[in-house]
């Protein structure tokens, strides 16, 4: 951290210009603290008066401590309002240059961690029910780290990001349009929004924020790994919670390979350690999407998996009802961390439901529906045609269960899927490999195939047999 | 292509509002509040714009009226088996999902309990239980009035079920799925539904669902992959 910070210092060395913008940002800090009756008033002047825009620049990409006291969280909330205030509501666009790609990323990853992490300290104390100091203050003070304006503030750099788009690529680019601070604060944010959409539980409108983004390796987030990397896990993730297995599998492959290909040019970077813990999550995802979509992964990608989580991922392929709690180990442990978009009730403890538990009990009742997938599957794979009475004997299940198990297991593997256009568009497709149909009891059983593939190997005899 | 953001009959001032801030702003709740009516009354469905309003919901829950959450939660079930009834499960407050009701919400925890029964049911194929639940209790049939057409549509969504997965099914069986009998289920099987009846089997006409044909998908080859290997042959003539 120490380091990236020195980059910021280096990279914009001009201070001189800035004494006219500091000097706006302190006024507006100071009207902002006139405004609100802040109880960390006083730090707040404090820092104002010695405070220069480079020094907010660089706290604004400083992680705060997990155990951060409120007050300090007040006053970090206070600093992104006067940082995100200044730079989008001066007087024509401010002059200042990035100090690196990667300081727009931090300002903004940083801006919802702190958001979210706010929000569990919250639901914490309203748990215990201890501390009612703390409790007191929260209640005088709902506004800050309040939804709406982390929204809002969101909101606002995605305007930007629309005078961005009309005259991208920088050919025409207007006033604000031409600015790197701009552009990349804009296009970051976006992603932001797409984070705290999905942690809100709202996973159709955070796919929905991308539709002005283009996801491949050449896009601009791919140039700021942390970006790349988190964009796919919450794209991937509000798929799977949209029921799109096929998508969200196709999004965690891709980035899963990515970065295990090119896993020798970051590991030594600051951001490794980050990135594979999320990794982990993501095979556990990736887990979790094959057992409800059977299909076949990129070899590479298959055996990290089983590498990583070999048991669970056999449990779940077994499926049945010893299954479930192997679902809701890796759900819990692989699910972002949801926040709950209003404060809780700090009168009546018992209403407070943990917004994890709230999600996943969703997510899960759509999975008990189809538990006996794996176990039909591997059946009707050995037959082409069978009789559903026969069938319900090997089961040990009534018939007239069996046939709605069928038709369950059917409309589950018709998906939508992604093949042009936003993220939300798609076309319903069967997506397993497995087809069946009913004629009357007897059940038509058709598997689709891959044809064998000779290219390959006729192109690389060939070559052998040229040299 | 069908896309989720899109709904054919909607209005410009609610696209308006969905594309802009203005879907953050509480003053839109009633302006969605009464297009979900309209959804209700003319059997339009709009999932996105609901989804919306669940969200104003969430932020303020003061603006909250439990007859529009309900109304909204019976409408997703008419698109059944898609998931926008989960979808809008998470956008819920979770103390309504939980099976020990808070006490402050008691009848709206009452009627989305309900709810989600009939969805469980709709989602694991359990028509003919769906049916006789839906009976059941009085409370369904407060539930589902302001939906115009609930139980014809969810019959509809029955028969796309059937006609995707089934080639031949019993009179007898069909019957209980559709909740119809004796000449109410001939004109919706033959006309509505565009599936034939002899004697005591309906027959499904074949479409590409039902065929369960088995397919080998082949590689397809393009000309690039040769490249190399051609121009090859013309650096070193053999």
């Amino acid at each position: 951290m120490l380091a990236r910070q020195a980059q910021y210092q280096n990279g914009t060395n001009e201070d001189d210009d800035f004494d006219d913008d500091g000097m706006l940002a302190a006024s507006i800090v100071e009207a902002i603290q006139n405004e609100d009756d802040d109880p960390s008033q006083t730090l707040h002047s404090l820092h104002s008066r010695e405070d220069d825009l480079q020094s907010r620049l660089q706290a604004a990409a400083t992680p705060l401590e997990y155990q951060a006291s409120l007050e300090a969280r007040y006053a970090s909330y206070d600093n992104y309002c006067s940082l995100f205030h200044f730079i989008l509501n001066s007087n024509g666009p401010v002059e200042l240059d990035l100090p690196t790609y990667y300081w727009a990323w931090d300002v903004i990853d940083e801006f919802i961690y702190q958001f979210n992490n706010f929000c569990a300290y919250r639901n914490r104390l309203a748990k215990k029910g201890q501390n009612h100091d703390e409790i007191a203050s929260l209640k005088d003070n709902q506004q800050i780290w309040g939804c709406y304006s982390v929204l809002n503030r969101s909101q606002m750099n995605e305007q930007l990001a629309a005078i961005k788009r009309g005259e991208d690529p920088n050919t025409v680019a207007g006033e604000y349009g031409s600015r790197p601070l701009y552009r990349m604060l804009g296009y970051f944010s976006i992603i932001g929004l797409l984070r705290v959409h999905c942690l809100l539980g709202d996973f159709t409108l955070a796919l929905k924020t991308l539709d002005d983004i283009e996801l491949n390796k050449k896009a601009v987030f791919a140039r700021v790994m942390g970006a790349h990397f988190t964009t796919y896990y919450y794209v991937g993730f509000c798929y799977m919670m949209m029921g799109r297995y096929s998508d969200a599998i196709k999004a965690f492959s891709h980035i899963l390979l990515y970065v295990a290909r090119t896993k020798n040019f970051h590991n030594k970077s600051a951001q490794f350690d980050s990135i594979s813990k999320t990794m982990d999550q993501m095979y556990a995802l990736l887990a979790i999407c094959v057992a409800l979509c059977p299909t076949r992964l990129d070899d590479t990608i298959h055996s990290s998996l089983r590498e990583k989580y070999a048991d669970q991922f056999q449990k779940l392929q077994r499926g049945g009802p010893e299954s479930l709690p192997v679902f809701e180990e890796l759900f819990q442990a692989s699910a972002p961390k949801f926040i709950s978009p209003i404060p809780p009730d700090f009168d009546n403890p018992a209403n407070n439901v943990d917004p994890m538990q709230h999600h996943l009990q969703v997510f899960l009742s759509g999975v008990k529906n189809n538990m006996m997938a794996p176990v039909l599957r591997s059946y009707l794979k050995l037959y082409t045609s069978m009789d559903l009475h026969k069938l319900a004997a090997f089961l040990e299940v009534d018939a007239e269960d069996l046939r709605t198990k069928l038709l369950v297991f059917k409309q589950r593997s018709r998906q939508c899927k992604w093949s042009e256009g936003g993220l939300l568009s798609g076309e319903a497709v069967n997506a397993s490999d497995l087809d069946f149909a009913l004629n009357n009891d007897l059940i038509h059983i058709s598997e689709a195939r891959v044809g064998r593939k000779l290219v390959d190997w006729y192109l690389r005899n060939l070559t052998r047999s040229y040299a | 292509m069908p896309s989720f953001d899109n709904a054919e009959d909607r209005p410009e001032h609610i696209t308006n509002i969905l594309n802009g801030l203005d879907r953050y702003n509480p003053e839109t709740t009633s302006i969605f509040q009464d297009y979900v009516s309209q959804q209700c009354e003319y059997g339009t469905y709009d999932c996105y714009a609901n989804l919306a309003l669940l969200k104003l919901y969430q932020f303020n829950p003061h603006l909250a009226r439990d007859e529009t959450i309900t109304n909204i939660l019976v409408k997703s079930l008419t698109v059944f088996p898609s998931t926008d009834f989960s979808l809008c499960c998470h956008l819920l407050p979770p103390s309504l999902l939980t099976t020990t009701p808070a006490s402050s919400t008691g009848d709206l925890h009452e009627a989305v309990q309900k709810l989600t029964t009939l969805n469980t049911q709709l989602e694991s194929c359990q028509f003919k239980d769906f049916w006789n639940t839906l009976d059941s209790d009085d409370l369904y049939a407060d539930l589902i009035a302001d939906v115009s057409g609930f139980e014809d549509t969810i019959r509809k969504r029955i028969a796309v079920v059937t006609n995707s997965s089934i080639r031949e099914i019993t009179r007898e069986m069909l019957e209980g799925w559709l909740n119809l009998s004796d000449d109410e289920f001939d004109t919706f099987v033959k006309d509505t539904a565009g599936f034939s009846i002899e004697g005591n089997t309906v027959i499904v006409p074949l479409n590409k669902d039902n065929e369960a044909r088995p397919t080998i998908t082949r590689e397809s080859v393009k000309f690039d992959q040769f490249s190399r290997v051609i121009r090859r042959a013309y650096e070193q003539p053999a």
